[in-house]
């Protein structure tokens, strides 16, 4: 795969690459602008004073408390949101469907399916042992909607997304029927659902940290067959790629990262849409990059949804799985008075 | 064709009457299982001199408080469902244009537990889910930009608003007590426990006057089914016999949604069920309210004997079957690549 040296055109000149360069930059910043504001914001706001005070150990022992209270839902954000957007850069990469989201496509419809059944019927507690109880579901509804939406003629986006909304409907009905006729699993349940980074420790991050990791690790040793497989299936082949096997290998990695996420937080949406979009917008194609960057733009967006649940409602919070539904969904729309035809 | 002598002649295709009648038996059936199945059934030999009025301590507070009401409410909401899924397919030319796929029951969820957490004992739980259908709807419609007409914007506007609409309802799901929240999830899937006279009575008031106009739609509606040119050729303007149709069918489903909550995927389905059955050209608006029907009475037969797990929300039963055979529809629907 290292004959493959320049697939996009526009990755092999320097302009290109000081843009790409300088993007980074921007996001990393970002990112560190909103990590600040995700330790300082809340029901008692503290001053960015207080949080530096904090991390240089002079602050007194209240202020310390409040902030330090805050890492494990800033530290949560981070990772999921990388998961997802990172998920979400490797689905429509590798299907090629401007649409295709890990919620959409009812990854996390499985892994929620998953979950509920063993926590339901065979007592399933702990961080890593849901972790890995979400990673069949999600399999397997993974393969079932590319299945299903894949049989026939017709090479639409929308059929995809309406194969994924099928089996999510068939995987809400059963979770519904497994949650409300089981007081306990249901009390539970709405409360994980929602998806919310709030009220989890330092636990949940250390289940969820190796399945990241592996996932993100994968997506980057795909970048360039990816970049390969976006020519098409024949050139991708005379290129020394195995188209399947790449596509297979891409959605797993999306499944693990989506699977995870899902565990850890409950069932997010939107974000493993809208990131890609934007971070195609901003660095182009190479698919390398685009994870580079979903790695930093998700992470980013998904705190700022989480602090705009905790400031919009004040003294309550809005759940950041909410929030995203809310900013996702809208964006979704305009998408479709964009689409020409059928897409 | 069906001839009365030489001067009445009804253009009924002898397949859609045969099917008919096997339907109203089948129904027949089934409402008399409802009836009499279970600890507390009525038992077969009673139940004739019951349901003429003889009906005496237990067997009459079974069919008078318990069953019989939810079944009235059941065919009702079956048949309201069954056209206004036919009449969804029909305008949208498109098997897949129902008001499930389009977001109607999420819309409907939404209203209701808004009016459940925000507004209790304000607004009844059934208003606002009749609201939050209507303004979901409105919505899908706003955002496609071009009404209902193109199948493929309509399914991502109705996934987009959906999503919404279940964020809401999961908010107030996890805002709620308990106990409350249990029955909020219960009816957001679409329920037909506890049902009264009153919800009975409405669910057919609708029914009943929307059926002439319903009635003449579907004349236009089966021209319309030639293609827009020749239906405007014929004179019937496509366009606004698509807008009637909608609008019909949204009052039928939200009929639907205010007495028995969002239940999922009748209106899909009945429409597409009769039409395989009959192979007869577009949805026939009375078979397929006479499946929606049958469908809603059969869920409901399971929502009350099966064992597996108790006291269910008869949406939940609807929502499993109904997603399977969507699927299946969507694995068999390659030849027009309609999407």
């Amino acid at each position: 795969m290292t004959t493959v040296t320049s697939v996009p055109p526009s990755s092999t000149t320097r302009s290109g690459a000081a843009r790409r360069a300088y993007a980074l930059v921007i996001g990393l910043a970002l990112l560190t602008v909103t990590l600040f504001a995700s330790v300082m914001i809340g029901s008692r706001p503290t001053s960015l004073g207080d949080v530096l005070d904090v991390l240089s150990g002079t602050a007194d022992i209240q202020v310390t408390t409040i902030v330090e209270s805050r890492y494990p839902r800033t530290a949560l954000g981070v990772l999921a949101g990388l998961a997802l957007a990172v998920a979400g850069t490797l689905m429509q990469g590798v299907t090629r469907n401007a649409l295709a989201e890990p919620g959409l496509l009812g990854i996390n419809a499985g892994a929620s399916a998953s979950i509920v059944t063993a926590t339901a019927f065979w007592g399933v507690t702990g961080n890593t042992a849901v972790m890995w109880w979400a990673l069949p579901g999600a399999l397997v509804a993974g393969i079932a909607v590319q299945a299903i939406g894949s049989v026939g003629s017709s090479k639409s986006q929308v059929r995809l997304v309406l194969a994924g909304a099928v089996l999510s409907a068939v995987l809400m009905a059963y979770i519904q029927a497994v949650t409300l006729s089981k007081p306990q699993v249901f009390d539970s349940y709405r409360y994980w659902v929602v998806g919310a980074l709030g009220g989890r420790d330092f636990d949940v991050l250390q289940a969820m940290l190796p399945f990241a990791a592996a996932g993100l690790v994968l997506a980057l040793l795909l970048g360039q067959s990816l970049n390969a497989l976006a020519l098409g299936d024949a050139t991708a082949a005379s290129l020394g790629v195995n188209p399947w096997l790449v596509r297979g290998a891409g959605l797993l990695a999306a499944t693990v990262l989506s699977a995870a996420a899902t565990a850890a937080v409950g069932p997010i949406a939107f974000v493993g849409l809208a990131v890609p979009h934007i971070v195609r917008a901003v660095v182009g194609v190479d698919f390398r990059w685009q994870i580079v960057f979903s790695a930093v733009a998700g992470p980013t967006l998904l705190l700022m949804a989480d602090i705009a649940g905790r400031v919009v409602m004040r003294p309550q919070e809005l759940m950041v799985g909410i929030v995203t539904a809310f900013v996702g969904a809208p964006a979704l729309l305009v998408a479709v008075r964009r689409m020409r035809g059928n897409a | 064709m069906l001839t009365l002598g030489r001067t009445v002649a009804l253009p009924v295709h002898r397949v859609a009457l045969v099917t008919a009648c096997a339907l109203l038996v089948l129904t027949a059936v089934a409402a008399v299982a409802t009836l009499s199945l279970g600890r507390l059934g009525i038992p077969l030999a009673e139940l004739g001199s019951a349901l003429t009025g003889g009906a005496e301590g237990k067997n009459a507070f079974v069919l008078e408080r318990l069953r019989g009401p939810r079944l009235v409410v059941a065919l009702g909401t079956g048949c309201a469902l069954g056209v206004s899924g036919a009449l969804f397919q029909s305008a949208t030319r498109n098997p897949l244009g129902s008001p499930d796929v389009i977001g109607l029951g999420a819309g409907a969820g939404a209203g209701a537990a808004f009016a459940a957490l925000l507004l209790p004992g304000v607004v009844p739980v059934p208003v606002g889910a009749l609201l939050g259908a209507v303004l979901a709807m409105g919505l899908v419609y706003v955002s496609t930009g071009t009404g209902f007409r193109n199948p493929a914007r309509l399914v991502v506007a109705g996934i987009g608003v959906a999503a919404m609409c279940t964020a809401v309802t999961q908010y107030v799901v996890y805002a709620m007590e308990r106990d409350k929240a249990s029955t909020l999830s219960a009816y957001v899937n679409g329920s037909l426990s506890a049902r009264s006279w009153d919800d009975a009575t409405t669910i057919w008031v609708v029914v009943l006057c929307t059926a002439p106009l319903v009635a003449l739609i579907s004349r236009r509606l089966s021209i319309g089914e030639m293609g827009d040119d020749i239906a405007q050729g014929l004179g019937a303007g496509p366009r606004n016999t698509k807008t009637y149709a909608v609008v019909l069918a949204i009052v039928l489903s939200a009929g639907a949604v205010s007495v028995a909550g969002p239940i999922a995927f009748i209106a899909l389905t009945a429409p597409q069920i009769s039409q395989r059955i009959t192979r007869l050209p577009g949805p026939h608006l009375l078979l397929s309210s006479l499946t929606g029907a049958l469908l809603l009475v059969l869920a409901d037969l399971c929502a009350q004997q099966l064992p597996l797990f108790e006291n269910l929300p008869v949406g939940i039963y609807t929502m499993a079957i109904g997603g399977a055979y969507l699927g299946y529809l969507l694995m068999s629907e390659r030849r027009k690549g309609a999407l």
